[in-house]
């Protein structure tokens, strides 16, 4: 009786491997043509390590994971991502329904961009006065918010572009990002129209919202805390250079004992869960499971996952733009996008900012981006 | 060819109450789902509940999930590698099949000797007991800078099947009954001849359990071997691509295909079993 059981389970076995193997066979075959670059998804984390020990030609990720292969002369930047796309969005503020509808949202939130804000014009006029106190302030801030040392994240600094303006070109950018993921069947036109979107023209109207971050220009400092038992649950991501306002804005050391979000009546908590490794955790973790009120995390996982699995998570401004960078070995002798073609480039995902344009960087040059296999 | 057919059908029929419970209790789960999916819709027959349609995107219905299976063998989302599911298996089975081997290799003779000898289990012991409660997971930048992209996930998911089988072959040639032995020594056997008659043999039903587990966890590294840059895709990376898009039937497609190559690498153990019984038996 065992037997002719096993022999049911062979025969079952025996198909479904030969059905598995010659369907990859047969549709699986890809020619290697001469213009395709292959991609490995790893931790942004790993990338330098990865290049040194030569797993990989080159990464492409945000900062401060750029200059450190560069400081560590493991790495040279090939491209920096203002120059694939210049002023492109990277990192959002993003706001949970939940909260924002919930007992005083609105307020709570426009205090919060209210700091968002102070600390993004704190940190350009930090930035802007290389010798001044503040920016003495600001590196070490950054350093011990990434764990890096000074000379990196000095160096990451330079290619940041810190700001909260969500103008046209941030909205056409996010509709182009979005198209392109509909393109790649990364989720689709009906997906848009379940969760009740015409296009994406009408979903990014939608999706984005600008009417706080304009209401928080006109909020001025609250002397009492207004959420003292309800504080704001904050998510972000783990050591991520793009989201430095929200450390800015936490600081109490470098404005007297008091921080922005104090100063605009706020108390502000780490959510549970957060630092997040990705903007996807962040979503599916922080956002989905309820755990954040506002959040910063890339704008393609707001708005990949929310178009996949129904998790809003509304952009209401912006964090930064720019600041990532394509880095190839050092001395590798790789000097233009052709010479990365059948080299193997780490990227942090399909679904990130750098995955995307590395993808529009090669696709210019009329070059392939696929899985290494 | 109609021995086969006439075989089969015979094992359908002496084995149909056995089949029949099986097929009551993979229903009894399916309508479970439904029930739970139904719920979280407020669909029929839930019609009067309050709907949560934010927990609802993560528990599609069971068909939805099996269309996703289909349709992931003929389409190419970007996300997942551009990749069909063909692909993803044929990765992970050569992941997994590569493990095995080694895995086996290594552990069958390690077994036998710590299990015999004192000696080499108290000079074995305590980096097995080290090594063996660390989550594969935790290893993952490790092996990717040492091991690199091809032998990196296959170290993973060797480290998941390794220790079960090793342990259990140490189990098993530790338990042989010493009068077994003396029985074969007064008989004139050597030392080898001890080691292939009598210690091997007795341990195989140990190393089969060893191996069954250990297939099993290997399975379980299989998502976090190829977090891994998984070169030429894999089913658990098909999983965790799809988990950081938020498109949850393709996950949990990918968890039904892993189910499956679980249950035919367990048949395939099976059918090894049969044949190192037979073999022994005819020897």
């Amino acid at each position: 009786m065992e037997k002719k059981l096993i022999i049911i389970a062979v025969v079952i076995a025996a198909i479904v491997v030969v059905g598995g193997i010659s369907a990859a066979l047969l549709l699986g075959k890809e020619s290697k043509t001469t213009g395709t670059v292959r991609y490995v998804t790893i931790a942004p984390k790993d990338m330098k390590a990865a290049l040194a020990g030569g797993t990989i030609d080159a990464y492409i990720a945000w900062e401060p994971y750029v200059s450190d292969s560069v400081v560590g002369n493991v790495g040279d930047v090939l491209e920096w991502s203002d120059q694939i796309m210049p002023n492109h969005p990277c990192c959002v503020v993003a706001v949970s329904p939940d909260f924002l509808n919930g007992p005083n949202g609105v307020n709570l939130t426009e205090r919060f961009l209210k700091a968002h804000i102070e600390a993004n014009k704190w940190m350009a006029d930090a930035l802007a006065h290389p010798s001044g106190a503040n920016y003495t302030a600001l590196v070490n801030m950054a350093v011990q918010f990434t764990s890096r040392n000074a000379t990196v994240v000095k160096a990451a600094l330079e290619h940041v572009k810190y700001g909260y303006e969500m103008n046209q070109d941030f909205r056409n950018a996010l509709k182009q990002f979005t198209d392109m993921y509909i393109d790649a069947n990364m989720t689709t036109a009906a997906k848009l129209q379940d969760r009740g979107y015409s296009s994406t023209t009408d979903f990014i109207s939608k999706y984005v919202n600008g009417s706080l971050l304009d209401a928080a220009k006109s909020v001025t400092p609250s002397s009492t805390i207004l959420n003292p038992s309800n504080p704001i649950r904050l998510g972000y991501l783990l050591g991520d250079l793009h989201q430095l306002a929200q450390v800015v804005a936490q600081n109490t050391t470098a404005f007297g004992g008091t921080s922005m979000f104090q100063k605009y009546g706020l108390l502000v908590t780490n959510a549970t869960g957060a630092p997040f490794a990705s903007g996807g955790t962040e979503m599916s973790l922080g956002f989905a499971a309820g755990a954040v009120d506002i959040g910063y995390l890339g704008a393609p996982p707001a708005i990949l996952n929310h178009m996949n699995s129904g998790v809003k998570a509304l952009i209401i401004a912006q964090a930064n733009s720019e600041g990532s960078g394509l880095v190839v070995k050092a001395n590798s002798g790789i000097h233009n996008l052709e010479d990365l073609v059948n080299k193997t480039v780490a990227t942090p995902g399909e679904s990130s900012i750098q995955f995307l344009l590395l993808k529009i960087a090669l696709d210019r040059e009329g070059l392939d981006l696929k899985i290494k296999t | 060819m109609r021995s086969l057919t006439n075989s089969l059908s015979k094992a359908f029929i002496s084995n149909w109450l056995r089949l029949t419970l099986s097929a009551v209790s993979l229903t009894v789960f399916l309508t479970l789902w439904w029930l739970f999916s139904a719920y979280l819709r407020a669909d029929w027959p839930f019609q009067g509940v309050t709907p949560s349609p934010s927990t609802a995107d993560y528990i599609p219905y069971w068909w939805d999930v099996l269309r996703a299976v289909g349709r992931s063998f003929v389409t190419r989302p970007q996300n997942t590698g551009g990749l069909l599911m063909s692909e993803h298996i044929l990765a992970s089975l050569k992941r997994i099949s590569i493990a095995f081997a080694l895995a086996l290799l290594s552990a069958v003779p390690l077994g036998l000797l710590m299990g015999r000898s004192r000696n080499a289990e108290a000079l074995g012991r305590p980096l097995v007991e080290l090594f063996r409660p660390i989550p594969p997971l935790a290893w993952v930048p490790i092996f990717l800078v040492i091991f690199k992209f091809f032998w990196g996930p296959i170290a993973i998911v060797f480290l998941g099947i390794f220790f079960p089988i090793l342990l259990n072959v140490i189990l098993g040639a530790r338990s042989v009954d010493p009068v077994l032995i003396d029985a074969a020594r007064t008989l004139g056997a050597r030392r080898g001849t001890i080691f292939g008659k009598v210690i091997f043999p007795f341990t195989t039903p140990y190393l089969m359990t060893g191996i069954t587990v250990g297939l099993g966890i290997g399975w379980m590294c299989i998502v976090a071997a190829e977090m891994l840059g998984a070169v030429g895709g894999g089913v658990g990376y098909y999983i965790f691509a799809a988990n950081n898009t938020s498109q949850y039937e393709l996950m949990y497609a990918g968890m039904v295909v892993i189910g499956m190559l679980s249950v035919l690498t367990t048949g395939i153990a099976g059918l090894i079993e049969r044949w190192l019984y037979r073999w022994m038996g005819k020897k």
